[in-house]
């Protein structure tokens, strides 16, 4: 029943959000923050030290005349996500609590629905439902583009929207297939998890079916040559959409190869291993130098993630559970050190409306706290040893040289252009003259106090990475083929 | 009680509001006849539904026929109060026959969706498209909508001439009128040209490519109501015909006339999609859009079996749902006086700033027809998926993929529009209570169904069997 609440609380948490704004412009935000904050309380205690496995579980009947069900499961690896996804909600909501937004409201609204929907995804074990919520989680996120972006949110919104719609139809066709080819070998219709999972068809029906799951998955994790809707989107978002979009719902695409693409096929995701593999090592290249050819800072961090992603995809094709523990960190990490950074673009967008580098430059005599956070941030994302970013890197090559040696060397030397990209950014951002005299504020008690909270938390997943680790390891072992 | 009894309602209807009109036109009475007539025709339906049956050479309210007649007035019965709304606020125009005439294009499409024979169906047909006609000119101080009118009339009675030539080779080959008779003969060279006339007659009912030429000029002039009846009605009524044709005795269709089927299945798909991308008007997109449906609708009609017939039921279920709902919001949005609806793109334009409620049902229809969660389009559509998968058409579910993914395009841009900024001088008067009704109606269904379908699945279990 928990796992219910943990979709209903923000759920009903928007759909109050939305006529709050009447009373007062800050309710809204005080509405979304309390019921996260009730959405976190259901969630911590899920994880027992003592229990393993599926931690919670919950299955009634939906659809039956198709033999849907809406079930939900928790697991170690969901429940990482899931928590992952409510505090950086929470952070999203905090990064805009003293913004002159419109429609405050309705903004919120869609906040909350994108998490609720979110969260659902992590928690569905219906494959149907998981589609479901997969598609739900996208339409307020698209509002919180078009409406509330930049300048060029239309295009955005569009892109974002054909780009994970269209992919979405193959998920779609792909459930289909799967549940009926089921039915035809078993005479039963379902389209449980566990019920697919004991009857995979192989071949190329197979294939073809793992095949549709996979493209759709890379698009939403946005892996080379299927990113194209990235740079765009992460852009022109509002600060707290590129968060919830950087942080969170990248996540949904690894969530899914490690979930249901990988356990449910493994022949055929040996066949294709070679192929993904190299795709995962051309997105770190691709990602990185893109990202060192930038002027624009948040694009910038945008084109990182898929540099960032490329270690994902890399981790979940060499089917071992020592690359899968650096999969299931490195997302974590990610979300942390992403959401951090595109916090502090929007703070530096806000004070000196460019995020253009070369009219930057000198930041540090002008902002110094924003800028000592920023250089942190960008040095945890490059993966610096003794923070988080770190640890899931290294347990992916470590796991992945053995599986594949040569990509494995490929995708190691893929960190030297993401130093130089680093380097740059804070070169280019923080030192060196100032272009203009600026009298702007530094971070202030909200800002400083948000910094600290994610800074400890990379800190803390990089030199004690262990309780993470052991929250995840369960469902891994479970789940990876010849762990 | 007997089956015929809410034909009969009808029929009651359409003779009080002629005495209504006749007695004093203007009064304000029409309206409320109509509706209580409507509503009196939707009431007997479970009675009727137990009675004995009454013509059995004429009509056959069998396998699912109830379903129909009852969807047909529902849905009338909709249209009808957002048309009462449309029209009150056009003080030069006497809408009382506007009413009437929607009574009995809907007293038209209940006989042709339970037609057993073909004088049935055609006496259905005719009476539907006279009244329709009508009902598309009945904005008479606009030229567009007596433009539309005109076209509508010159191509329906083209159909009906095909559709007549074909019955009468029919007719010639088999001597009888009865479809189970005709369709259980042989088919010979004489059949099969009858056959051709009428699946042409039946392709520009349901507007599919490339029977399609006229859609967007009609919807586009005809007031918003006659439109939404225009692209709802008479498509529910003919693939209850063709339904109840393709469940008779030896109705299969043979290798060549599938292999048609699909390639206008396909070309209808693509075809209302691309086109629609580049238009300003949302009537014009949504005729576009409905070319598109009917072809995904024929996906589900060439999926045989008991998965297709379900699926073209809920398809068309939700179909006449969500085009009640976004050609409700233009209605509501539209002065029936004005020279044009509120129909373009740049007329939405910020509607969620100014109109809340209006945007917010747009957007669900709008997903609807994009099928996507929680609008219940996207169960619909699921279902279309599952008969084509369940049934290996891979060409044509991969068309409605691509088509899908091109449509995507033309509903976000509506969806975009009303979500800017709108113009300064935007000021927005409230919405009649009605419209709020039939609006708040209309999206809770299409949102609650959408969450919860079952219920939804099993009506349409219970209603068309």
């Amino acid at each position: 029943m928990s796992l219910v609440l943990l979709l209903l609380v923000p759920l009903l948490g928007g759909a109050l959000a939305w006529p709050a704004e009447r009373v007062n412009k800050n309710l809204p935000r005080l509405v979304s923050l309390v019921s996260l904050a009730i959405s976190l309380i259901i969630a911590l205690p899920l994880l027992h030290a003592t229990k393993t496995g599926w931690l919670a579980d919950y299955n009634i009947a939906w659809i039956p005349a198709f033999g849907m069900r809406f079930h939900l499961g928790l697991d170690g690896l969901s429940w990482l996500l899931i928590v992952l996804t409510i505090i950086l909600g929470m952070f999203a909501i905090l990064v805009s609590w003293r913004g002159d937004q419109e429609k405050t409201g309705f903004f919120h609204a869609n906040l909350m629905w994108s998490l609720a929907g979110t969260i659902g995804v992590f928690l569905a074990l219906d494959l149907f439902l998981f589609f479901y919520f997969w598609e739900l989680m996208l339409v307020p996120m698209v509002f919180i583009i078009a409406i509330w972006g930049h300048e060029n949110r239309r295009a955005a919104a569009i892109k974002f929207f054909l780009f994970t719609q269209g992919s979405g139809l193959l998920i779609l066709i792909g459930i289909l297939a799967l549940a009926f080819l089921h039915q035809r070998a078993t005479g039963v219709l379902s389209f449980d998890y566990f019920v697919l999972r004991q009857n995979v068809p192989g071949g190329t029906a197979g294939f073809l079916i793992m095949l549709g799951l996979f493209v759709a998955f890379i698009v939403k994790l946005a892996a080379f040559p299927v990113h194209v809707w990235l740079p765009l989107t992460h852009t022109e978002a509002p600060t707290a959409g590129s968060v919830i979009l950087a942080s969170i719902l990248l996540k949904t695409g690894a969530y899914g190869l490690l979930r249901f693409v990988a356990p449910m096929f493994p022949a055929a995701c040996h066949e294709l291993a070679p192929v993904a593999l190299w795709l995962g090592a051309a997105s770190i290249f691709y990602g990185a130098i893109l990202a060192y050819g930038q002027s624009d800072l948040k694009k910038l961090i945008a084109y990182t993630s898929i540099s960032h992603m490329g270690f994902v995809l890399i981790g979940v094709f060499v089917f071992n559970a020592l690359a899968w523990q650096g999969v299931v960190f490195l997302l974590i990490a990610h979300g942390v050190s992403t959401g951090a950074l595109f916090i502090i673009v929007g703070a530096v967008q806000h004070r000196l409306h460019t995020r253009d580098l070369s009219r930057m430059g000198g930041l540090w005599t002008d902002l110094p706290k924003l800028s000592s956070f920023g250089t942190f941030f960008v040095l945890a994302a490059m993966g610096l040893p003794g923070l988080g970013n770190f640890v899931g890197e290294f347990l992916i090559l470590r796991g992945a040289f053995g599986a594949a040696p040569i990509v494995t060397i490929a995708a190691a030397i893929g960190l030297i252009p993401a130093a130089l990209y680093s380097l740059i950014a804070i070169q280019r951002a923080f030192h060196g003259p100032a272009t203009a005299p600026r009298a702007v504020p530094d971070f202030g008690l909200r800002e400083n106090a948000m910094m600290l909270a994610l800074a400890a938390a990379i800190i803390w997943l990089g030199v004690y990475p262990q309780p993470a680790l052991d929250a995840a390891a369960p469902s891994l072992t479970e789940t990876a083929p010849g762990g | 009680m007997n089956q015929a009894a809410p034909l009969l309602v009808l029929g009651g209807t359409v003779a009080l509001l002629l005495a209504v009109i006749a007695i004093r036109r203007g009064s304000g009475l029409a309206p409320a006849a109509a509706g209580g007539g409507l509503l009196a025709a939707l009431g007997v339906i479970p009675a009727a539904m137990r009675a004995p049956p009454l013509w059995p050479n004429l009509l056959d309210v069998g396998g699912g026929g109830f379903g129909f007649l009852a969807l047909i007035i529902a849905t009338a019965t909709l249209l009808l109060i957002i048309g009462a709304e449309y029209w009150r606020r056009a003080a030069r125009l006497p809408p009382d026959e506007f009413f009437l005439l929607l009574v009995i294009a809907a007293l038209g499409a209940c006989v042709l969706s339970v037609a057993k024979d073909f004088v049935a169906l055609f006496l259905g047909l005719e009476t539907m498209t006279l009244a329709m006609i009508g009902l598309i000119a009945y904005a008479r101080h606009r030229p567009e909508a007596l433009e539309a009118g005109l076209k509508y009339l010159i191509l329906s009675a083209m159909s009906s001439a095909f559709l007549l030539f074909g019955v009468g080779l029919l007719e010639l080959a088999t001597g009888s009128l009865d479809f189970a008779t005709v369709f259980a003969a042989p088919v010979n060279p004489l059949m099969a040209a009858g056959f051709a006339m009428l699946a042409i007659a039946a392709g520009f009912k349901l507007s599919v490519v490339p029977f399609h030429i006229w859609v967007p000029d009609v919807y586009a002039g005809a007031p918003a109501p006659s439109a939404a009846f225009l692209a709802v009605i008479p498509k529910i009524a003919v693939l209850a015909a063709l339904l109840r044709i393709g469940g008779l005795q030896g109705a299969t269709l043979p290798p060549a006339a599938a292999q048609t089927v699909t390639a206008v299945a396909m070309l209808s798909m693509l075809a209302g999609n691309l086109l629609a991308l580049q238009q300003q008007n949302v009537k014009r997109i949504l005729g576009y859009s409905s070319i598109a449906h009917l072809g995904y609708l024929l996906v589900a009609i060439l999926a045989a079996g008991s998965l297709g017939r379900v699926a073209v039921v809920f398809y068309i279920v939700t179909y006449a749902l969500t085009m009640v709902a976004a050609f409700g919001v233009v209605a509501v949005l539209s002065n029936a006086g004005a020279g044009r609806d509120a129909e373009t793109i740049a007329d939405l334009r910020g509607l969620f700033w100014t109109r809340p409620l209006p945007a917010a049902v747009m957007t669900l229809a709008l997903l609807s027809l994009a099928g996507i969660p929680p609008a219940i389009g996207f169960i619909a559509k699921m279902y279309i998926f599952a008969a084509g998968v369940h049934t290996a058409l891979w060409l044509l579910v991969g068309t409605m993929i691509a088509s899908s993914v091109i449509g995507l395009f033309y509903y976000l841009s509506i969806i975009i529009a009303m979500t800017q900024k709108p113009a300064a001088d935007a000021t927005a008067a409230r919405l009649p209570a009605a419209g709020r009704l039939v609006l708040g109606l209309v999206s809770l269904a299409v949102f609650g169904f959408g969450v919860a379908p079952q219920p939804l699945m099993t009506l349409v279990k219970v209603m068309f069997g």
